[in-house]
């Protein structure tokens, strides 16, 4: 077994947290039953990762893809999200055996040396895993990348891409899926679930309707009756507005927003910024565990004004957390270009 | 002596200091007052407000019953066609109310104004086999052009296309029911996706999508244990059931066999899960 892929072993194996290396390695189908029971959890994780290439060494059974577990684990990094363009006809009847045919064969043509697998996980999700390399070394299993993509859907998820490598994913994805075009979605994010559920709205959106189920008992410490019955009617109507803007219940985690601004500095008491000629350049950033979470909160609680100002709501309602506005117009909603929906 | 004066001075400081607490402790005190008396005061007028806009709604209709009344009784032709025009307009509303409100009751969709008649929100339930499932909301703007502006439509239903295919600018209804139909398809073929996995626990699903428009079942002869794939294809995405019934066997005369020619037919018109256990107990699968 040569040494990248005992390196690579090693440093998988390192990866798992210790509470989860039981589980994971069950799920593993390449070890037998007697193989797994003899390898002894009380032991240090070095100790283990020893006995593990042991075993592989013996069988000769490494395989750089695991169980997808693993692969879900936070820690691997940023996911990007992008989007196919302009479906061809048949881009609606395109078939797993179809698609991964198309794909291996398509990134084949465009680069040598390169290691694909693609494996269906249990709620459709197509993963591909793919290694590069080059016209002189092999395959790089250290570094992959992952490509998450739900057939019918024009929607996929990127992690770990160099900005070399990525036109050439691009061209495969694109004939594969037999869409004309890709391009950013301009989200990105820790967790593939959450701005996987953002896109796909798998998450409890709250609507106008004619019978409003009750919003849940919150139990609020009331410290004053008197504030509790003034404010409670104001207090409900942001906290629907909040929800309408962003959703009920728990919201996908998203890490961070980002706001580019290119428009023009508009204070009258500041001369010197105000008469330049260029464009004010300013970057603003929203950081949080939870962005969502919090954004809603200060909705319903009224530090943000409500009706929720489009710019915030047009992270959930555009699936976006990158926006760019300049002067054409008061909110994000009229930057787009006509090809960016 | 300077102890006996510094306690003396010390002494007198203190009594200063407590003078002039208890001024700003009055003075705090009877602002307090003021307040008290100027929220008392303030809930007053707003009461008094909340009256004047009480009678001011109840004039308004008083004053538009009156006109009906008085209308009549002077039998003027104008107003009284003016006043029956509304009258109608008023029934043809509660009417068409009505009738949206039955639609919402048998499973259809309902529509209710936003933003005070700038947008409406649409609520599309959907049901299978008697039971509701998921409901899918649209907001539409009605102004200054028909358009969608926030939806839960899952990504992989079409929607943009459906709205430019059935005119949704010209004809909501006609868009709304194509849509109602998609999406109760869509429903219906999961939940008969989920009923195969929950109730046929010996049949492998090999295959399925997000669309739930592809089904691909590994199915088990009794006795002598051959395998049987079954491909369903629903390419018409309007219907819960296949348009296409494909069999795949290692023994090659099986799919031309009369049962499972009738297997075949009963797969394209009975819904899978259905069909699966008319097939048990024919005793073609296990």
């Amino acid at each position: 077994m040569d040494n990248t892929v005992k390196r690579l072993l090693e440093r998988l194996v390192r990866r798992i947290p210790s509470r989860m290396l039981k589980t994971t390695l069950d799920k593993w189908s390449r070890l037998t039953a007697t193989q797994r029971q003899s390898i002894d959890y009380t032991e240090s994780k070095w100790a283990l990762t020893e006995k593990l290439l042991a075993i592989c060494e013996v069988f000769m059974l490494v395989s750089p893809w695991f169980h997808t577990d693993v692969i879900e684990n936070p820690n691997l990094g940023m996911w990007y999200a992008f989007q196919l363009m302009d479906p061809q006809d048949d881009a609606h009847s395109v078939e797993l055996t179809q698609f991964k045919e198309q794909f291996k064969s398509h990134l084949s043509e465009l680069i040598r040396h390169v290691s694909i697998k693609i494996k269906k996980h249990t709620d459709e999700a197509v993963w591909i895993r793919i290694a590069w390399g080059d016209t002189f070394s092999r395959p790089n299993h250290l570094k992959p990348t992952y490509v998450v993509h739900y057939l019918q859907t024009p929607y996929v998820f990127l992690s770990s891409l160099t900005s070399k490598q990525k036109p050439l994913l691009s061209q495969a994805l694109v004939l594969s899926t037999r869409y004309q075009a890709i391009k950013d979605a301009n989200l990105s994010g820790r967790k593939l679930t959450a701005i996987r559920d953002l896109l796909m709205k798998q998450y409890l959106q709250v609507f106008p309707t004619k019978f409003p189920s009750p919003l849940a008992e919150r139990n609020r410490v009331v410290s004053n009756l008197h504030i509790e019955k003034e404010q409670a009617g104001s207090a409900a109507n942001r906290h629907q507005m909040a929800c309408e803007a962003f959703g009920d219940g728990l919201l996908p985690q998203l890490q961070s927003a980002v706001y580019k601004l290119e428009t023009k500095f508009r204070d009258h008491t500041n001369k010197t910024m105000t008469e330049r000629d260029e464009a004010f350049r300013c970057v603003v950033k929203f950081a949080s565990t939870n962005l969502l979470e919090s954004l809603r909160h200060s909705a319903s609680s009224g530090v943000a004004s409500t009706p929720v100002t489009p710019l915030l709501s047009s992270v959930p309602l555009k699936g976006k957390n990158y926006f760019v506005i300049t002067d054409n117009g008061p909110g994000p909603s009229s930057q787009m270009k006509p090809s960016q929906k | 002596m300077c102890a006996l004066s510094s306690g003396v001075l010390s002494h007198l400081s203190l009594l200063e200091v407590k003078a002039r607490s208890r001024k700003t402790q009055l003075q705090q005190q009877s602002r307090v007052m003021e307040l008290k008396a100027k929220v008392e005061a303030l809930k007053t007028q707003r009461e008094q407000l909340k009256a004047q806009i009480q009678t001011h709604q109840v004039w308004g209709l008083m004053v538009v019953e009156a006109n009906f009344c008085a209308d009549e009784e002077e039998e003027n032709m104008d107003e009284e066609s003016e006043n029956s025009n509304l009258l109608q307009l008023m029934a043809r509303h509660t009417q068409l109310k009505d009738l949206l409100h039955a639609h919402h009751l048998i499973g259809g969709y309902d529509i209710i104004k936003t933003r005070k008649g700038k947008g409406a929100c649409v609520s599309i339930a959907t049901a299978y086999e008697n039971v509701f499932l998921d409901t899918f909301n649209l907001e539409i703007d009605l102004k200054p052009t028909v358009k969608i502006s926030r939806h839960n439509i899952p990504p992989f239903i079409p929607l943009n296309n459906l709205a430019e295919q059935n005119n949704m600018q010209t004809d909501l209804r006609v868009f709304l029911d194509t849509l109602s139909q998609h999406l109760n398809a869509f429903v219906g073929r999961k939940q008969q996706l989920k009923l195969v996995k929950e109730k046929h626990k010996s049949i492998e699903v090999m295959e399925s999508n997000v669309l739930c428009s592809l089904l691909v079942l590994l199915l088990t002869v009794p006795r002598e244990k051959t395998a049987v794939l079954c491909t369903l294809d629903y390419t018409d995405h309007t219907r819960c059931l296949p348009t296409r019934v494909h069999l795949e066997s290692e023994d090659k005369q099986l799919p031309d066999s009369p049962q499972w020619k009738k297997n075949c037919t009963l797969l394209m018109e009975t819904p899978v899960h259905k069909a699966l256990i008319t097939m048990k107990k024919m005793g073609s699968i296990v």
